[in-house]
């Protein structure tokens, strides 16, 4: 549900992190935050309460702009992942133009991936988002822990899906950035279908991935 | 262009959104006292918040982002001050942001909640119509179903009256078949009769001469045959009479289609049941009776026969091996007309007497009876306001005992 301002030239991306209780969405987000360098950056805001569980949200707003002054920005959220909050979760839900599915890789956390990742289709659909359409990618976090599900196995179940799959150790910053890399590929093609962002915006798909992630190296 | 309601959590706040809860008149006085007399707040587009409208002298301009784009510009001649005070107020504005978005997203939560409830509420109504619906069209059915078993037990009841008339047809017909095997057995002889007489008449007509005629007649022996004629006839008409008084027996109670109220005497209409019953039970026992005289009373008399006949079958049914007896009594105790039907058959276990009167309950093999006979028996005599009780010993017999009050 992007939302284009055309007189203000502005395109707001909503991405949301999505997944169980303590899976690791909010450390993704900070470790992001320390690793990416977009054209514009701000705070991230989280409200964490004790026990380092979010409690409505995480926000992280970055901005780039492209050549022909279009301000694009965007706004990654992350989701209360207790169960009781789903009222909360649907609503930080809404709108969205990209998910991450943050899973738990251990062992003993099987059936809450299973939930969680079910109560996210549901949720789409409550909240009129096209799941099959959707852009998302499901990443595996946790993989330094020991007594984790293993990568084949992991891979010969969720393989088989059209869904891009990651594995990462968001404490450690690993597999943080090719996750979201990846969903900013999917969200370009989204994007440009809708808001022709390589014509009328000059803005091509690695520009658009490079300006948020490494926006320094760009050759501008 | 979509239309963005303003309630969304995740939209853009504004100066506006982020200056609520902060108190303006409080916060102009302590930016004056910062950044001096000359500062000015204005909003994203240069409107002005706070300050003076008109620029006195050249200012300094900083802008306030919160997010990543500036949400205000403030303006001051102290270049120092103004990046401090500037950093303060987005702090400031940041935490604003927070608790709006905290509370916005808050509202959006319940408001989905709350639209969900209302859903809910909409479809309980939607399905209580329909529970309403059916239980009124269940009230019809019920009563619709109750018409309809109401229509089988009359037929069932119908079925047990015309089993008990259907089991005294072959009794009837016996008693019936033997007067009429006589008359027609005379009937046919009175024919050869009539054929001799008419055989002398035509002999008397050819004007043979009395002594011819007389050797004729003595040859014919139509002495006896006038003598036995008369006889036969006289026979017959006793047949005749034997017949006509089983039909009106069987017809005085038998009256299967109505339910015709008239004034009778009990001890008759005893007297009948057992005429007809006797030829039907006969093998099985012995009947005796001892009626006494009862007053006139206004009862179905038609129903109340059929309860008697069904006593007195049940009274047969009970008697098993060599021949019984069957006592069939009345007589006017207090005011009442007590009729006892006794029988020294097989008896009855307490069990089998507590549930003989319950719908289909019966002790003789599937197919010999409805098991209606003493149910409909009771319902008869309860219409009458009378009540059937029963004696039964296992073994020794079995007495039903029937008590009716006298109508006028």
């Amino acid at each position: 549900m992007a939302e284009y301002d055309e007189k203000e030239q502005k395109l707001t991306i909503k991405l949301v992190y999505y997944g169980p209780a303590l899976s690791g969405k909010t450390t993704n987000l900070m470790s992001l935050h320390d690793q990416i360098d977009p054209q514009l950056s701000g705070d991230l805001m989280t409200m964490e309460t004790k026990n380092d569980r979010t409690l409505f949200f995480d926000l992280l707003p970055i901005g780039i702009r492209a050549a022909s002054g279009l301000l694009i920005k965007f706004k990654l959220f992350t989701v209360p992942g207790q169960v009781a909050h789903d009222g909360t979760r649907k609503a930080v839900l809404s709108r969205a133009d990209g998910v991450v599915f943050v899973a738990d890789s251990q062992s003993n956390q099987k059936i809450n991936n299973g939930e969680s990742f079910q109560n996210l289709a549901d949720n789409a659909k409550r909240v009129g988002l096209d799941f099959e359409s959707l852009p998302l990618v499901v990443q595996f976090n946790k993989r330094d822990l020991p007594n984790i599900v293993s990568e084949e196995e992991i891979k010969e179940r969720w393989g088989r899906t059209n869904w891009h799959l990651y594995f990462s150790t968001a404490t450690k910053g690993e597999g943080v950035k090719e996750t979201f890399e990846t969903l900013l590929a999917l969200v370009y093609q989204d994007m440009e279908r809708r808001f022709k962002l390589k014509t009328e915006h000059g803005l091509q798909e690695k520009d658009f991935i490079l300006s948020v992630m490494s926006s320094s190296e760009m050759q501008v | 262009m979509r239309i963005i309601p303003q309630n969304q959590f995740d939209r853009d706040y504004d100066i506006n959104d982020l200056l609520k809860g902060i108190n303006q008149k409080r916060l102009l006085p302590a930016l004056k006292n910062l950044l001096g007399q000359s500062v000015r707040l204005l909003d994203s587009k240069d409107n002005l918040i706070l300050g003076n409208a008109e620029k006195t002298k050249e200012l300094k301009r900083i802008p306030l982002t919160v997010q990543i784009e500036p949400v205000a510009y403030l303006e001051s001649e102290d270049e120092v001050a103004l990046k401090n005070v500037a950093m303060l107020l987005e702090q400031l504005f940041k935490s604003s942001e927070r608790y709006l978005m905290a509370s916005d997203l808050h509202l959006e939560s319940v408001h989905a909640d709350y639209e969900k409830l209302q859903k809910k509420h909409e479809a309980l109504l939607a399905s209580e119509t329909k529970f309403k619906e059916l239980a009124e069209n269940l009230e019809q059915r019920v009563q619709e179903q109750v018409k309809t078993i109401d229509a089988a037990q009359r037929q069932l009841y119908q079925a047990e009256k015309l089993a008990s008339v259907g089991q005294l047809a072959a009794g009837v017909a016996h008693e019936i078949n033997n007067p009429v095997g006589f008359i027609r057995s005379n009937l046919s002889t009175a024919d050869d009769y009539v054929k001799n007489i008419t055989q002398f008449s035509s002999q008397f007509n050819s004007g043979l001469d009395l002594e011819a005629l007389t050797r004729y007649w003595q040859d014919n022996d139509l002495d006896f045959t006038l003598e036995d004629f008369s006889v036969l006839l006289k026979e017959s008409i006793e047949g005749a009479d034997r017949v006509k008084k089983i039909v009106a027996d069987l017809k005085d109670f038998s009256n299967v289609d109505g339910a015709e109220v008239s004034i009778s005497n009990l001890s008759e209409v005893l007297r009948s049941v057992c005429n007809v019953a006797s030829s039907q039970i006969a093998e099985k026992a012995e009947l005796e009776l001892d009626l006494k005289d009862l007053p006139d009373t206004r009862c179905e008399a038609g129903h109340l026969g059929q309860v008697f006949l069904n006593m007195i079958q049940n009274a047969a049914q009970a008697i098993k091996n060599e021949k019984g007896k069957i006592n069939v009594s009345s007589a006017f105790i207090d005011d009442d007309m007590v009729i006892k039907i006794s029988d020294n058959g097989c008896g009855m276990s307490a069990e089998n007497i507590e549930r003989i009167f319950d719908p289909f309950y019966t002790t003789q093999e599937v197919g010999s009876g409805t098991g209606l006979g003493l149910t409909v028996s009771k319902d008869i005599v309860n219409s009458h306001e009378g009540r059937i009780e029963v004696e039964s010993q296992e073994g020794k017999g079995t007495t039903f005992i029937i008590t009716l009050p006298v109508k006028g």
